[in-house]
């Protein structure tokens, strides 16, 4: 590995009208370095105007999302020695820009509210108790880290106007419904509100999830079977209509 | 000029190499080519899978495949292209295009469970061609190399279909509380099972469709005189 790399930054700032344009920095590079090293190594030492949100660098708290080298990914968990001598990074693109890598995602609490909370089950005796067994599936759930990359990656959330949730929240929504004391079912809702027809299953979601949650296949595909049995099966209607209400 | 180069770029993405979807429609074109044109339904004890039971449930068996989630992904991703790939889209050419994802036309895959109940009922009848290769001579029981074929052929199309997600949910997906109900710990042992094969069903679907084709190349290989055939052993019963 050469001992430097370009790192190429896409900056801007849309509060005083500075549009996007790439600035190229030279850092040197280091053992076991990550990108989001290579980007403080710019603010501390070439740029300090240079703006990047960041928390952890452990791959916990999910701030450090950006488009790497074109596909999103945690800064501190990716390495600069796998990503080539030129490296790109972009703010994600489904997001406002507040200023070069930072994005305002908070667009996605308004998705959450849409969401029918948690109701449990009424009558149940406190305290509430769950069986391993019931909750193995939504545990893979709930390592979710609020990164936002899957929603940046999946083209029907960047690409096209929907009701579409997006696949960090049908991920909450699947944790809903497996939820073993949860009385309701949100196939209706995914159905018409949460317009989950509009996700193709074609994985990019499950594929840059830092979790390794494996987000079609656990969350939104089993959902989409639960739409199946309340709208298209007319067999699964009659034999096994689903208790909760 | 900016016409030509759209065209052009067009063809490139056409041309793109994408092996595992554009080699399935070319084995597609040519097997069906040759079922039309020069159909083969048996041979030497030897049923073409495309036969079995009858070629009259093709249509359902093309739905089936047409509707699973494994092609859905395919085809959503190199046909239509969106997404042509995970990465950034520069060109915006996804963006410029409609899309209306599994709500139109495309929601009918979601009859995917009825198709699936037809590929399961169909199962037992490749294992059937296994056994009938073996005794097709009256009085003997022969072991061949097509009999090997058939049987991967019936075993890789089994790895499928019990793959399949409508399975996984029918068996114990839709399923939240399974210590609400009695038999609940073997209905999860049941799901987790099925899990497991769930997560290679692209490649299942994807190897399973090749060996069908593979058989039935043989079959033709054999009749037409290709010295293919090995006999492992033969004994009177
Ligand atoms: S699988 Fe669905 S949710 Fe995930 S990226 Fe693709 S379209 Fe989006
Ligand atoms: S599901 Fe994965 S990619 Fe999506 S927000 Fe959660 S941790 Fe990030
Ligand atoms: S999902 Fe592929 S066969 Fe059902």
């Amino acid at each position: 590995m050469s001992d430097k790399v370009t790192i190429s930054i896409k900056r801007s700032d849309p509060s005083k009208g500075e549009a996007p344009h790439f600035v190229d920095y030279e850092v040197p590079t280091q053992e076991g370095m990550v990108v989001l090293d290579a980007v403080h190594y710019i603010e501390n030492n070439i740029d300090p105007t240079l703006s990047v949100r960041w928390n952890c660098k452990a791959a916990r708290c999910g701030s450090c999302s950006a488009e790497v080298n074109g596909l999103p990914r945690l800064m501190c968990k990716t390495r600069v020695d796998k990503m080539g001598s030129k490296i790109s990074i972009e703010p994600m693109r489904a997001y406002p820009v507040v200023k070069d890598l930072v994005t305002n995602v908070s667009h996605n609490w308004e998705i959450a509210k849409r969401i029918p909370p948690f109701t449990p089950k009424p009558g149940l005796p406190k305290p509430w108790k769950m069986a391993a067994i019931d909750i193995t599936r939504s545990k893979e759930f709930r390592t979710c880290i609020e990164c936002f990359l899957c929603q940046d990656v999946c083209h029907v959330i960047r690409e096209h106007e929907s009701n579409y949730l997006g696949p960090k929240h049908m991920v909450k929504v699947a944790a809903l419904d497996m939820h073993p004391l949860d009385s309701i079912d949100r196939a209706g809702f995914l159905h018409t509100d949460g317009g989950v027809g509009f996700c193709n299953i074609t994985k990019c979601c499950q594929n840059v999830c830092p979790e390794g949650i494996h987000i079609t296949d656990n969350a939104i595909i089993p959902e989409k079977e639960r739409v199946v049995n309340e709208f298209y099966d007319p067999i699964g209607i009659l034999l096994h209509r689903r208790k909760k209400k | 000029m900016m016409e030509n180069k759209r065209r052009l770029s067009f063809i490139s993405e056409l041309v793109e190499p994408n092996w595992r979807f554009w080699s399935l429609v070319v084995i597609l074109l040519l097997s069906a080519g040759a079922l039309f044109l020069y159909p083969v339904s048996e041979y030497q004890g030897y049923v073409d899978p495309f036969y079995s039971p009858t070629v009259l449930v093709l249509p359902f068996i093309a739905l089936f495949r047409l509707s699973c989630y494994a092609y859905r992904k395919d085809y959503h991703r190199h046909v239509f292209r969106h997404p042509m790939a995970c990465l950034n889209d520069e060109r915006m050419d996804s963006s410029k295009r409609k899309y209306t994802g599994e709500t139109g036309f495309f929601a009918l895959n979601n009859f995917h469970r009825y198709f699936f109940y037809i590929g399961l009922a169909i199962l037992p009848f490749f294992y059937y061609d296994f056994y009938t290769s073996l005794v097709y001579e009256s009085g003997f029981f022969i072991f061949r190399v097509g009999s090997i074929l058939l049987l991967v052929n019936a075993l890789l199309l089994t790895l499928w279909t019990i793959s399949c997600h409508a399975f996984r949910h029918l068996i114990g997906g839709s399923v939240d509380c399974y210590s609400c109900l009695s038999h609940g710990s073997g209905v999860k042992k049941l799901f987790n099972g099925q899990s497991l094969l769930n997560r290679y069903h692209e490649q299942f679907a994807f190897v399973s469709l090749l060996v069908v084709v593979a058989v039935d190349l043989y079959i033709r290989a054999l009749m037409a005189g290709w010295p293919v055939d090995f006999t492992f052993f033969k004994i009177a019963i």
